[in-house]
């Protein structure tokens, strides 16, 4: 046991070295390069200093594309998420009902966001529409399986009265269920708000809409003054979000 | 006379238990009559009472409630379940609802799926919810929600719920257990007064025999799963009760190696 562990040890480093020695090895980074990085990015900071203000404009345009987009997108997991939580909630359907909605969803989360912004951007063009509908279908994927555990969270006594009662399911979900799940169906949604609204802000450097769209598009003219006021907004926006939810929170506890 | 409920020879074994829960029980109840079932803690009361609601499958036997009989594998149709009203032991109440709303939950089969739903209850339903909760003594509470309740108006609630689905059945599943002596004899006067008041039967469960002679017609003594005596309330004899509370005996072997 002891001489398989030590072994089980020993091929782990290895590979683990071995992964290590390959990504430098295909990376193309060449040591000077690497040495000269640390001025590059210093003097790379240094042009982004003072940043412009007079993107403010920008800024301000940016920032409501962004919040359209992730309360639409919310909306849309929302309207998503209430018939996939109950498709994948042991309480409501048959076990291979729900086992194969919850698969469905945990390959629906494995995909990255920005992976799905951009499949949409080609689908159906650059804006807010791609972006809109990249949230909505990727926080489908946690907001709809913490919808079922909300379901199946809640307590079974009073659903057994209600059907003792001669209560049909949808019936039992109104009566029995939902009064007990509503406080975690609003603090579940509102932190996938949250993350759709943090995740949104790069969705502009794919194409699909927000504020992600100018730091984009200012980095790439070698406007790095302009770039950096963007990237503070980014920061001010993400700090507020942290703070809203901080105050939420403190609200529902 | 017409029978509420009959039993044929009925088993049942919970799922994942070793021993049965209940083993060849025969009983036969008429329309109208108000039964205890006694015995101790695990005697399968609970289990009893939950299969003549149609809530537990996979028993054999026969039974037939109001006329018609039990399906072993399926719950009952929907339209059929108000018949039967259910308090149970731990009251299976939604705590984050107002009283009357829990109330209103015991209407819902007598509504149209649609207006259940809607959440629209006729003026009936509103006034048969409102006299049962004064019935209850609770009129007072309609608005309170039941997180913010004592056990005893709890239990209250409970028992206005079943009522207001106006059941022809009425099982109850230790209506009593949480609730002071005095207490505990108002609220089975309430139950069984109810009850036959609207010409139903009751059947409750109970482990405290003076409680049960005091409310019930009969009284059906059972022990590890099995009738032990069914006897009207004024041949209800000591020794018999103290014979269904005797602690059940050890098998010979098994304390002696628990010690060692
Ligand atoms: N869900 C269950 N799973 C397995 N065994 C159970 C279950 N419910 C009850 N039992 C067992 O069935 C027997 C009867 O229980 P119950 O009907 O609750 O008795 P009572 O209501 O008279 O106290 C007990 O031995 C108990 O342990
Ligand atoms: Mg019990």
């Amino acid at each position: 046991m002891m001489a398989f562990r030590g072994f089980g040890g020993f091929a782990t480093s290895g590979l683990i070295a071995a992964a290590i020695l390959w990504s430098f090895a295909t990376a193309d980074v060449e040591l000077s390069r690497l040495m000269s990085a640390g001025p590059r990015i210093a003097d790379f900071l240094g042009r982004m200093f003072p940043p412009d203000p007079t993107v403010m404009a920008e800024i301000k345009k940016g920032s409501a594309e962004t919040l359209r987009i992730a309360i639409l997108g919310s909306l849309g997991a929302v309207v998503l998420s209430v018939p996939f939580g109950i498709l994948a909630s042991e309480t409501m359907v048959s076990s291979a009902v729900f086992r194969s909605i919850r698969t469905l969803l945990a390959f629906i989360r494995a995909i990255p966001l920005i992976l799905v912004a951009m499949l949409m951007v080609g689908a159906v063009g650059l804006g807010p529409l791609p972006g809109i509908i990249a949230v909505a279908f990727h926080a489908t994927g946690m907001l709809a399986k913490f919808y079922a555990e909300a379901i199946d969270g809640v307590s079974r006594a009073p659903i057994a009265a209600l059907e003792s009662a001669g209560a049909g399911p949808l019936v039992r979900l109104r009566y029995a269920i939902w009064p007990q799940m509503a406080p975690v169906v609003a603090r579940d949604t509102i932190f996938r708000f949250e993350l759709n609204l943090r995740e949104s802000l790069i969705l502009g450097i794919v194409g699909a809409g927000g504020i992600g769209f100018y730091i984009q598009t200012y980095v790439r003219s070698f406007q790095y003054d302009k770039a950096a006021s963007v990237t503070i907004a980014v920061f001010v926006m993400v700090i507020a979000i942290e703070a809203i939810n901080v105050a939420l929170r403190r609200r529902f506890a | 006379m017409s029978t509420a409920i009959q039993i044929d020879d009925l088993s049942f074994a919970h799922t994942g238990a070793d021993v049965p829960a209940l083993e060849r029980v025969s009983l036969n109840i008429p329309t109208g009559e108000s039964v205890a079932l006694l015995g101790p803690s695990g005697a399968g009361k609970t289990t009893l009472l939950a299969l003549l609601d149609g809530r537990l499958f996979g028993w054999c036997g026969q039974i037939s409630i109001l006329g018609a009989p039990l399906d072993p594998d399926h719950p009952p149709m929907c339209a059929r379940r108000p018949d039967t009203g259910f308090v149970f032991q731990e009251f299976a109440l939604v705590e984050r609802s107002a009283v009357l709303r829990n109330v209103l939950n015991g209407r819902l089969g007598r509504m149209s799926p649609l207006r259940a739903l809607m959440g629209s209850p006729t003026k009936h339903d509103l006034e048969i919810a409102r006299t049962a909760l004064a019935d209850c003594g609770i009129a007072d509470l309609a608005n309170r929600r039941v997180d913010s309740l004592s056990g005893g108006q709890r239990q209250r609630v409970a028992i206005a719920r079943c009522l207001a689905q106006e059941p022809r059945l009425v099982l109850a599943d230790e209506p009593v257990s949480n609730l002071d002596p005095a207490r505990a004899g108002e609220i089975l006067a309430l139950l069984t007064g109810a009850a036959q008041a609207r010409g139903a039967t009751a059947l409750f469960a109970s482990h405290q025999p003076d409680l049960a002679r005091r409310f019930a017609q009969r009284i059906i003594g059972i022990r590890c799963g099995r009738i032990a005596f069914d006897v009207p309330t004024s041949e209800l004899n000591e020794d018999a009760t103290a014979e269904l509370y005797r602690e059940v005996e050890p098998i010979p072997g098994i304390g002696l190696r628990a010690v060692s």
